[in-house]
């Protein structure tokens, strides 16, 4: 009895053991083909962007249309950009944004911090009467829009109504890149305290002149804080500070807002962000924000007058 | 009973013994495959040796054709020629194309070149809808290959585009700019166009943008037919997507058009026969009733009136007395407005200002025309009585009122049931567009 229940115990036990193996080899792991189509022969403007922005900086670009890097205008008609746009844009970039933080600050710095990956599109995307000329994401990938109407001094069709059309280009990199030093070293909450009742997810409602008389820079930097920070950042650089100091001496008007904000207390507001960015820069990243500043205004006037 | 038991086991086990196959049904991965199919697509786009004619029509298949010329190389380029204007019909442009596995093995053209000017979102570009263009793609899955043809459907607007191989002539036509050729047919100015064809006359409207064309002409039974067709560019001329047949006549297309700009005519010739399209005042058969039919519809619909956003179309071009540069104070235009029955016994005819809040509407000045005189051929003709208002005797405003009172007056083209072309009856250059 016994010896047949141990009999059994071991035919089971040598069923287990003996159940099959199936083993499939791996294959070669060595070339794994993909999907294809990710690859194409390089050109000069591969060859541009290799030398002067892979190379350098590990900043990638891609101009080739790649529905699946816009993923927030999966319903949008967009189309690529023109080719002969590329390297002006990119060249300009370099100059109006990558020198002159890396003049301030050196290339550790940058190649730390800096987005790595631009995706070109050639249309601006339209949407709910605004047009959105970039985005930002996790501090990695910048969307520029509008490739196609990019037109600096020197190109075919320049005139100086084009400015403000590069400007955009500039003001939304150094939007973006104002939101990722944001984001690796937090803005300290003195920025945004004065206004912090002021901001409103509504800013489309809210008109250029409402958002100056409380206070903000521009319409958008009535949103929220942390555009408020982007706006603040990207116009001081962009715009220079000439023109910073006339637009906040221009709020003059009598008697207060309806949310009873007086001149002097817009005015006020605008010169503590000021301050708090200019602080903010040296302690955090030891950059001294006025030459920054200067220095990326010089490029930007050389690129338009 | 036990042995039973273990006999059963053994039997069981023999028979769930594992089997150890394992074979796919291909030979190759499915990735390895696929990259053979885009290769193998590639190959046989680069090629073709003469390149390959391409028609796109776009918005799934619904609306209009457009003539494309495309050569292909190993390198990921392609040089293209597209019908959409004078420009791109003559030079040929060079961007980069991908074989890429989407969904679907697709063709995308990932540069701007002339297929994007269709899909522009920016209406500025190509007359479409403001972040839609005209509804075309650059994004293209294949549909069906076979070693000439090859139909590919758009990705997002399902815009079909068919390629066939070009031949050695056709490749020479289009690179001598035969593509220009069919753009030729909008050359002339005039609302009214007579293409004649032997002993045939017929009315032609075109519409560039849709690409389409409407023949109008008169039966052997003295019936009044109209006929749409789209078009597109070939070398040398236009082919109709469907073919306008008139008894015995039967019209696929007009080839070898030439454009005479000293007798402003355009040649051409429907299979062996010699036609010409000219310019007209009047059409073949004029809607004599459509002038005191438009005016009535504006009173019978509550006393209202009839407007125009762009006002006079002259010699081709658009709002051509600048009424969009009118200003009245801090007022600026908003439409022009033709308003019967606006008193007892005139009408009123002036611009309408918006203030610069955009909040309310106002009649600043006009001109006061009685009732327009409808004669039996067809024409109304305005005659002024009197002014409102401060009304300026020049500029947009000023050339704007002394046309409309034009002597031999305007014939009315019913566009649809509440739009109204107004037609010069002394030039047929000059119309207006009336929207109720």
């Amino acid at each position: 009895m016994k010896a047949k229940q141990i009999f059994i115990a071991l035919l089971s036990a040598i069923l287990f053991l003996t159940s099959c193996k199936k083993e499939d080899p791996l294959g070669s792991v060595d070339n794994i083909p993909g999907l294809g189509g990710d690859t194409w022969t390089p050109g000069a403007i591969d060859n541009w962007i290799s030398d002067n922005l892979t190379s350098t900086y590990n900043i990638g670009v891609k101009y080739k249309w790649d529905q699946g890097e816009l993923q927030a205008d999966f319903n949008r008609i967009l189309v690529p950009p023109k080719e002969e746009k590329i390297i002006p844009l990119m060249d300009a970039i370099v100059k109006a944004w990558i020198n002159p933080y890396v003049a301030e600050a050196g290339q550790m710095f940058f190649k730390n911090i800096s987005p790595k990956f631009f995706v070109l599109v050639g249309s601006p995307a339209f949407q709910q009467g605004a047009v959105k000329l970039g985005t930002a994401e996790g501090g990695r990938k910048v969307t520029l829009y509008d490739v196609n109407d990019f037109r600096t001094k020197g190109m075919p069709g320049y005139v100086l109504s084009d400015t403000e059309n590069v400007k955009q280009v500039f003001h939304t990199i150094h939007h973006e890149y104002a939101h990722i030093l944001d984001q690796n070293i937090k803005v300290p909450i003195e920025f945004s305290q004065s206004s912090a009742s002021a901001y409103t997810s509504d800013w489309l409602n809210v008109t250029e002149q409402e958002a100056r008389n409380e206070g903000f820079i521009s319409q958008y930097a009535n949103s929220q804080a942390s555009e408020d920070w982007a706006e603040m950042v990207s116009l001081l650089i962009v715009e220079g500070q000439a023109w910073f100091d006339q637009y906040v001496n221009s709020i003059n008007y009598t008697g207060t807002t309806p949310n009873g904000t007086t001149a002097a207390m817009a005015q006020a507001r605008l010169r503590q962000k000021e301050a708090v960015v200019v602080s903010y820069f040296k302690q955090n990243w030891n950059i001294d924000f006025r030459s920054l500043q200067a220095r990326s205004k010089a490029a930007i006037n050389s690129l338009l007058y | 009973m036990k042995k039973v038991f273990i006999i059963v086991l053994i039997i069981s086990a023999f028979f769930s013994a594992c089997k150890k196959e394992d074979k796919p049904a291909f030979d190759q991965s499915p990735d390895e495959r696929l990259t053979e199919t885009l290769a193998a697509y590639e190959t046989q786009l680069a090629g073709a040796q003469n390149g390959w004619n391409g028609l796109l029509i776009t918005d799934s298949g619904r609306a209009g054709t457009f003539s494309f010329y495309f050569k292909f190389n190993t390198g990921n380029r392609v040089i293209m020629l597209s019908d959409f204007d004078s420009l791109s019909a003559v030079s040929p442009k060079e961007s980069s194309y991908r074989i890429k596995a989407l969904q679907q093995p697709s063709l995308v053209f990932d540069t701007y070149s002339y297929i994007h000017v269709l899909s522009d979102p920016d209406e500025t570009v190509n007359g479409g809808d403001r972040g839609a263009g005209l509804l075309a793609d650059f994004e293209f899955y294949f549909d069906s290959v076979s070693t000439d043809v090859i139909k590919l459907v758009g990705r997002i607007n399902g815009s079909k585009l068919t390629l066939t191989r070009a031949s050695q002539a056709e490749a020479d036509l289009y690179n001598n700019g035969g593509l220009a050729a069919g753009l030729n047919i909008n050359k002339i100015l005039t609302y009214f166009k007579r293409l004649t064809i032997g002993s045939e006359k017929y009315d032609i409207q075109i519409n560039p943008l849709k690409r389409q064309i409407t023949f109008t002409w008169i039966d052997a039974n003295g019936t009044l037919q109209t006929f749409t067709t789209g078009y597109y560019s070939t070398a040398g001329g236009i082919s109709f997507t469907s073919p306008v047949v008139n008894g015995s006549q039967t019209i696929t297309g007009l080839n070898n058009i030439s454009w005479n700009a000293t007798s402003q005519t355009i040649n051409v010739t429907v299979g062996s026969i010699a036609g010409t399209i000219i310019g007209i005042d009047t059409p073949l058969r004029v809607d004599v009733n459509a002038p005191a039919r438009w005016w009535q519809f504006a009173v019978d619909n509550g006393n209202t009136f009839w407007i125009s956003f762009k006002g006079f179309h002259v010699n081709g071009v658009d709002d051509a007395y600048n009424l969009q540069s009118l200003v009245s104070g801090t007022e600026s235009y908003y439409f022009l407005l033709y308003w019967p029955a606006y008193a007892t016994g005139n009408d009123f005819f002036g611009p309408v200002f918006i203030n610069a809040g955009g909040t309310a509407l106002s009649l600043q000045y006009g001109s006061a025309p009685r009732k327009p005189t409808f004669t039996s051929d067809g024409r109304a003709i305005f005659v002024e009585l009197g002014t409102y208002g401060p009304q300026p005797p020049t500029g947009p405003a000023g050339l704007t009122r002394d046309q409309l009172y034009s002597a031999r007056g305007y014939y009315f083209v019913q566009t649809s049931a509440n739009t109204y072309d107004m037609v010069s009856a002394s030039d047929g250059k000059i119309w207006l567009t009336w929207e109720f």
